[in-house]
């Protein structure tokens, strides 16, 4: 066997080691392995290498976790902070009582206005010859639903813009 | 073995604290590892090893799970390694390979591969190790010790599957003279 043919089987297994050579080709170099003290002993020498990687154990600082478990908290808890807030409809934790305090009034006269509302423009609404189901709906559409909306709406704000000190 | 990557894929965007700080306890002695193969020392280390746990907070949600955890880790660990060393030009890890690696321990200090030699054949590589060009030195930690494939260096280094492949016998050849015609 020629010089050549050792540096090709050589670079072969340096191929099989990288994890870099076909099923056939590995086959072929298994074969040669067992016949050939050269290149065996070039494989042997690799794998001393190899071994003599793992060999190697740094120590890690003990202190290392603890530092690294703090410093992601820590960015978890900036993140936290910095990220605006997910908007829900109603955010009932920022509600104040004042908040809830106002709402109630605004129910109260929402209804209560409505009832009003209704006897007045029943009253309106004779010399028209509306009947009372048109008035009904009326009140309902122009008074009591838009303030129904304009009292949720107050819950629903941001806390900033709900003008209820 | 999907299901486990699916699962710490899920942790990450969901930034789960358990998750975290299972990978922390889990991964942290080969990143460490990994990074002294990259730079050759020891200091600086362990802040690179915090900033690549708090880039892996951030950017968890890339990881998608489909492929091993360890080369993604790897990858981010070397782009803040990369990253911190053009910030500070004293610590370059200029590179003949030009992908900008070059590093060695600060002078006075002895290498961390002499320090971590715990057998006889480790005590005689040491010093090559520490003379080794880092991307030799890397391809070879991520090849044996990491027991990645070629693909995955190839996805962590950048580098086509031949280069990283020639890194690998480079690295041995560089190497194996150090234990030739010596007792096993």
């Amino acid at each position: 066997m020629n010089l050549d043919d050792h540096e090709n089987f050589q670079r072969m297994i340096d191929q099989s080691l990288a994890g870099a050579i076909s099923a056939e080709k590995e086959q072929s170099l298994r074969e040669h392995l067992f016949t050939c003290a050269p290149c065996k002993e070039y494989l042997g020498a690799c794998n001393r290498v190899i071994a003599g990687l793992s060999g190697f154990s740094f120590e890690v600082n003990p202190t290392l976790n603890s530092r690294v478990f703090a410093a992601l908290r820590l960015r978890a808890e900036q993140d936290r902070a910095a990220r605006p807030r997910r908007r829900r409809f109603i955010r009932l934790y920022t509600v104040s009582p004042k908040v809830w305090a106002a709402l109630a009034v605004a129910l109260s006269m929402s209804v209560l206005g409505s009832a009003v509302l209704y006897q007045v423009a029943k009253y309106l609404m004779v010399p028209v010859h509306f009947d009372n189901a048109q008035v009904q709906e009326g009140v309902l559409v122009f008074w009591l639903l838009p303030s129904l909306c304009a009292a949720f709406c107050l819950l629903a704000a941001p806390v900033e813009k709900r003008g209820v000190a | 073995m999907e299901s486990d990557t699916r699962r710490i894929a899920l942790g990450l965007r969901q930034r789960d604290a358990t998750v975290l700080e299972t990978l922390v306890e889990q991964y942290q002695y080969r990143l460490v590892r990994y990074l002294v193969s990259l730079l050759g020392r020891r200091d600086g280390v362990d802040d690179l090893v915090q900033e690549t746990w708090l880039r892996v907070l951030e950017r968890g949600g890339s990881y998608d799970g489909r492929y091993r955890f360890e080369p993604w880790l790897f990858r981010v660990a070397r782009n803040i390694a990369l990253d911190t060393m053009r910030k500070r030009p004293m610590l370059s890890l200029d590179s003949n390979e030009g992908d900008g690696i070059r590093s060695s321990p600060a002078s006075g200090e002895a290498s961390p591969y002499t320090l971590a030699a715990r057998t006889q054949d480790a005590e005689r590589l040491a010093d090559a190790l520490q003379t080794l060009e880092p991307v030799y030195r890397e391809a070879l930690v991520l090849r044996f010790e990491e027991d990645l494939s070629l693909q995955e260096i190839s996805v962590i280094v950048g580098a086509p599957i031949s280069t990283v492949a020639s890194r690998i016998y480079r690295g041995l050849a560089t190497l194996r003279p150090q234990l030739e015609g010596e007792p096993a």
